[in-house]
């Protein structure tokens, strides 16, 4: 790890933070509005790699710890670590790592030549869709599920309400990291 | 991003110890899972809103905390209480209020700093066995908080250029010179934290003089 790597890992806690920051998006009916800060995992898997991505997310899990206003709407502190929602906080790390984790094995080092910009942006689309939407999914229904005492299966089914504009996130994400990459590419850790 | 959450003071909470209020706050969760009984959970909901309250922090700020957890509590108390049980859903509700308030309570009267000293702490043996490295940490830590003033300027400036040539906001064209431009100042950061030295090399063993 060297000081290189600290530096990124701070910078994508840094940029899931300030996405956190951007104007939320309120949709009638749910009492949680759709903010971008779920981008923050995608966009840290897919650009440093699992292992950078992922203490990139410890760090901001330690930062909610320590009580500042670090996710969306200014809140934090350890009563989010506790609450129902935190197995979403908890799957960030799983998913940037294995969001990650798919970008390295399909993508590669660099940008490969090969390929051209859409098979491309699509592949890191699908690893945004099965790390930052299925394994936090997973995550987050799990933990309701013990918080709440109802069953896995019925977590699932009201957590999914949300996965539409995750799909939208992680299209921007797989976007993103495609440009970004192009203009300055980072390798994979 | 408005420094911590924290409010001064010098209440029973204040003056506890970091490392005990952790500690407390954790055998306090698990005192919560042990039990489903809506009488302890009550008690307990009482006695963490009571914490919160001797903690002398305005309605308005309790309320800008509070209001979100205290919807999605609500709807999951009904949701427990339609699906599986009406006694269940008032448990879970009550338990998660009792948590949440806790949590806050600790997180309103402790330092920052009180609290990485603490974690701090419980990384010395990994650190020891050289599994993580403290000042690693503590250097992560504090360029995070150098880090977000830099992207929301910069976002601001960008915002600025692409308005002044006609573009309307749009999530990528924000997004992506934005994170170029950090992560080539994140290389010269490296350089520089490099160029200094840091973090500090340990300071050498005491060896035994034969």
């Amino acid at each position: 790890m060297n000081t290189r790597d600290i530096v990124l890992i701070a910078l994508f806690a840094a940029i899931t933070v300030a996405l956190g920051l951007a104007p939320r998006i309120p949709i009638a009916f749910l009492p949680v509005p759709i903010t971008l800060q779920s981008l923050g995992p995608m966009l840290a898997g897919a650009m440093i790699g699992p292992v950078r991505g992922a203490l990139s997310q410890a760090l901001l899990v330690l930062l909610v710890a320590l009580g500042l206003p670090v996710l969306a709407g200014g809140s934090g502190g350890l009563g989010m670590l506790a609450g129902p929602t935190a197995g979403f906080i908890f799957g960030w790390i799983v998913a940037a790592f294995i969001t990650g984790m798919l970008c390295k094995m399909w993508i590669g080092q660099g940008s490969r030549s090969g390929q051209g910009k859409w098979p491309q942006v699509g592949l890191v689309f699908v690893a945004c869709v099965i790390g930052g939407i299925l394994a936090l999914y997973v995550c987050g229904a799990l933990w309701l599920a013990v918080v709440t005492g109802m069953g896995v299966m019925k977590a699932a089914t009201g957590v999914a309400a949300f996965i539409p504009g995750d799909l939208v996130k992680a299209a921007f994400a797989a976007l993103i990291a495609h440009n970004v990459r192009r203009a300055y590419p980072i390798e994979l850790k | 991003m408005n420094g911590s959450l924290n409010i001064p003071g010098h209440t029973l909470l204040h003056r506890l110890g970091a490392g005990w209020k952790l500690g407390a706050l954790c055998l306090f969760g698990l005192i919560l899972f042990a039990t489903n009984h809506w009488i302890p959970l009550a008690i307990a909901l009482a006695i963490s809103l009571c914490l919160l309250a001797s903690t002398g922090l305005s309605v308005a700020q309790a309320r800008k905390q509070l209001t979100g957890p205290l919807f999605i509590v609500a709807f999951l108390m009904l949701a427990t209480g339609l699906l599986v049980e009406p006694m269940q859903g008032i448990a879970v509700g009550l338990r998660l209020m009792a948590l949440i308030t806790a949590g806050y309570a600790v997180t309103l009267t402790t330092q920052v700093s009180a609290l990485l000293e603490v974690i701090e702490r419980l990384f010395r043996p990994l650190d020891r066995i050289g599994l993580v490295n403290s000042a690693q940490i503590a250097l992560s830590v504090s360029l995070v908080f150098r880090f977000i003033p830099v992207l929301i300027d910069q976002a601001r400036v960008i915002r600025e250029a692409q308005a002044a040539r006609g573009l309307d906001r749009n999530i990528l064209a924000l997004l992506v010179p934005l994170i170029v431009h950090v992560l080539r100042s994140a290389d010269d950061i490296a350089c520089a934290i490099d160029a200094r030295a840091y973090p500090p090399p340990a300071p050498p063993r005491k060896r035994q003089v034969p």
